[in-house]
C-alpha cells in the first residue's frame, strides 16, 4: 500500500480494515503489508485519496 | 512494568470522561493519548446541544464555547430553506459550538483532578492477557512500555483497534461510516448566524453538508458522505460545495478537518473479559446527525462507573462487565435505532423530493405542527414514508 504524502492521519481507514493492519499515529501510518489481502476498503473510505494499491 | 486499575485510551471526550468517573469510583486510572497535544486537530463539526451538557453537570465556560446557536436551517438541492428560529418554535435542541481544541483539554484536565495519571504521546500498540488481567504495550515519546491494568477502557476513536485485540469486532463497513471533509473559514455569509444549517441531496451523497458558525463570519463548512454511493472524495465533494454555496464564495479556510463518522448504530457487543468500548470506537454516535460528543460522554461515564465497580469486585469477567452492554442500550441504542430508521428514509428521497418537501414546510408554523401530521404530510409527498417512518411515532 502508498501512503500519499497529503496523508492527514486521520484513521479512518484503520476502523474500516477488516484485518485490523492500520495503525495511525500522529503524524506517521504504518501497514501490516503481509497480511494485507487487498481488499481495498482503505482505499475506498480515505476522504483525500491518500492511499493507493502498490502495482507491482 | 506500570500497573493500574483501570487504563482508558484514548483522551478524546468519551475517554477523558470514563476516566473522571472511573476515578471518582476509588479506581487507580491511567489515562494515555498519542498526542502530543490532546484534542487537535478536531475530527468534528463541533455542535453539542445545551440539555445534554447539562446531563452530563458540565457548567458551559466561555473558554470553550465558540457560538450559542438558537436555530436550525435546513436547505434542499434548489436552495429552498427551512428555517426553525426561535421566533417560529421552541426549540429542546439549542446549542452550542465548540472550540474542541480547548474543550478536550479541559475534559482531560478534569480527569486529572478527580485522580486520573494522564500520559500524552503514547501510544497503545498492543494487548495480551497475564492470568485475570491485561498487559497493554505501549511506545511512550519514542520508549517503550507496558502497562498491566485489570480494566481496559478502549476509547480510541473511529480507528477502534484496541476492541479488536481483545477479540469484539469493531471493524466498520464503508456504508456505516461517513467519510468527512472540513474546513473552518472566515468570510462566511450565512442567511441566519444564529442557526446551524444543514445542507441535504446530491451535494453530500449518503450525508449532509453542514455550515456550523462560530461566531463573527467564521464557520465550520463541512460535509459527510457514503463512499459506497459516491465515485469522488469527501474532499471533492468538499470542494464543489464550498465553490457553489452563496453563503462560502468569499470564504478563505484557516484549517482542513479530516475523518471517519461511525453512523452505523450502537456497536451491539462492547464488552469482553477486561475490556470495554466506548465513545466513537463504539459507535455511540447519533446516526443521523452524525453526532457524537455527548453520546460518547454518556457512554463513557458509563463505563467508567462499570470499570469502577468491576475492580471494587475483584472481578473483572466479561459475566461482570456485561452490565455495561445493557446499560448504553438503555441510554443511547434505542433511540439510536429510530434515528437510523429517520436516516434511511432521509436518504431515499431524490433532490426533487427533498424541494417538494421544503417548500411544503418552508412556511410551516411548527408551534401548531405536531410530528402525526408532519408525517401524513411527508405521505403526501411520497407515500414511503409512511414505510419508513410509520412505526417510529
Amino acid at each position: 500500500m502508498i501512503v500519499k504524502e497529503w496523508c492527514m492521519y486521520c484513521g479512518e481507514c484503520a476502523g474500516v480494515c477488516p484485518r485490523n493492519l492500520i495503525e495511525v499515529r500522529e503524524i506517521s501510518l504504518k501497514f501490516d503489508e503481509d497480511k494485507c489481502k487487498e481488499c481495498n476498503i482503505c482505499v475506498q473510505v480515505c476522504p483525500v485519496q491518500a492511499l493507493e494499491k502498490r502495482d507491482d | 512494568m506500570m500497573e493500574t486499575d483501570v487504563l482508558v485510551i484514548g483522551a478524546g471526550p468519551a475517554g477523558s470522561t470514563a476516566a473522571k468517573h472511573a476515578a471518582m469510583g476509588g479506581a487507580k486510572v491511567i489515562v494515555i493519548d498519542k498526542k502530543s497535544e490532546i484534542g487537535t486537530p478536531k475530527r468534528c463539526a463541533e455542535g453539542v446541544s445545551k440539555d445534554g451538557l447539562k446531563e452530563l453537570g458540565i457548567k458551559p465556560s466561555p473558554r470553550w464555547i465558540a457560538k450559542e446557536a438558537t436555530g436550525v436551517r435546513m436547505v434542499s438541492p434548489n436552495g429552498t430553506a427551512v428555517n426553525l428560529t426561535e421566533d417560529k418554535v421552541k426549540l429542546p435542541e439549542a446549542g452550542y459550538i465548540l472550540e474542541r481544541k480547548v474543550f478536550d483539554k479541559f475534559m482531560a484536565m478534569d480527569a486529572g483532578r478527580a485522580g486520573a495519571k494522564i500520559m500524552v504521546k503514547t501510544l497503545a500498540t498492543g494487548m495480551r492477557r497475564e492470568d485475570d488481567q491485561v498487559v497493554v504495550t505501549v511506545e511512550s515519546r519514542g520508549q517503550e512500555m507496558e502497562i498491566k491494568a485489570k480494566i481496559v477502557i478502549a476509547a480510541d476513536g473511529p480507528e477502534s483497534r484496541v476492541g479488536r485485540w481483545g477479540g469484539i469486532k469493531t471493524a466498520l463497513k464503508p456504508k456505516d461510516m461517513e467519510s468527512c471533509a472540513q474546513f473552518e473559514m472566515a468570510g462566511v455569509q450565512m442567511a441566519e448566524p444564529d442557526c446551524i444549517e444543514f445542507h441535504f441531496g446530491s451535494v453530500a451523497p449518503g450525508g449532509y453538508a453542514w455550515i456550523f458558525p462560530k461566531g463573527d463570519d467564521i464557520a465550520n463548512v463541512g460535509l459527510g458522505v457514503l463512499t459506497t454511493i459516491t465515485d469522488k472524495t469527501a474532499y471533492e465533494h468538499l470542494l464543489e460545495f464550498v465553490e457553489s454555496n452563496p453563503a462560502t464564495k468569499n470564504a478563505q479556510p484557516v484549517e482542513l478537518n479530516v475523518g471517519g463518522d461511525p453512523v452505523g448504530g450502537l456497536l451491539k457487543k462492547k464488552v469482553t473479559d477486561n475490556v470495554l468500548v466506548t465513545g466513537d470506537a463504539a459507535s455511540m454516535v447519533n446516526p443521523l446527525t452524525g453526532g457524537g460528543i455527548i453520546s460518547g460522554m454518556l457512554g463513557g461515564r458509563i463505563a467508567g462507573q462499570v470499570a469502577a465497580q468491576a475492580v471494587a469486585d475483584g472481578d473483572y469477567s466479561h459475566e461482570n462487565l456485561k452490565v455495561y452492554d445493557k446499560l448504553c442500550e438503555d441510554e443511547l441504542g434505542e433511540s439510536f435505532k429510530k434515528y437510523l430508521k429517520a436516516k434511511e428514509y432521509l436518504l431515499s428521497l431524490s433532490d426533487e423530493e427533498l424541494d417538494e418537501i421544503a417548500d411544503v414546510f418552508k412556511d410551516s408554523d411548527f408551534e401548531t405542527i405536531n410530528t402525526a401530521e408532519m408525517v401524513k404530510k411527508l405521505i403526501k409527498i411520497s407515500p414511503k414514508a409512511l414505510l419508513k417512518l410509520g412505526k417510529l411515532f
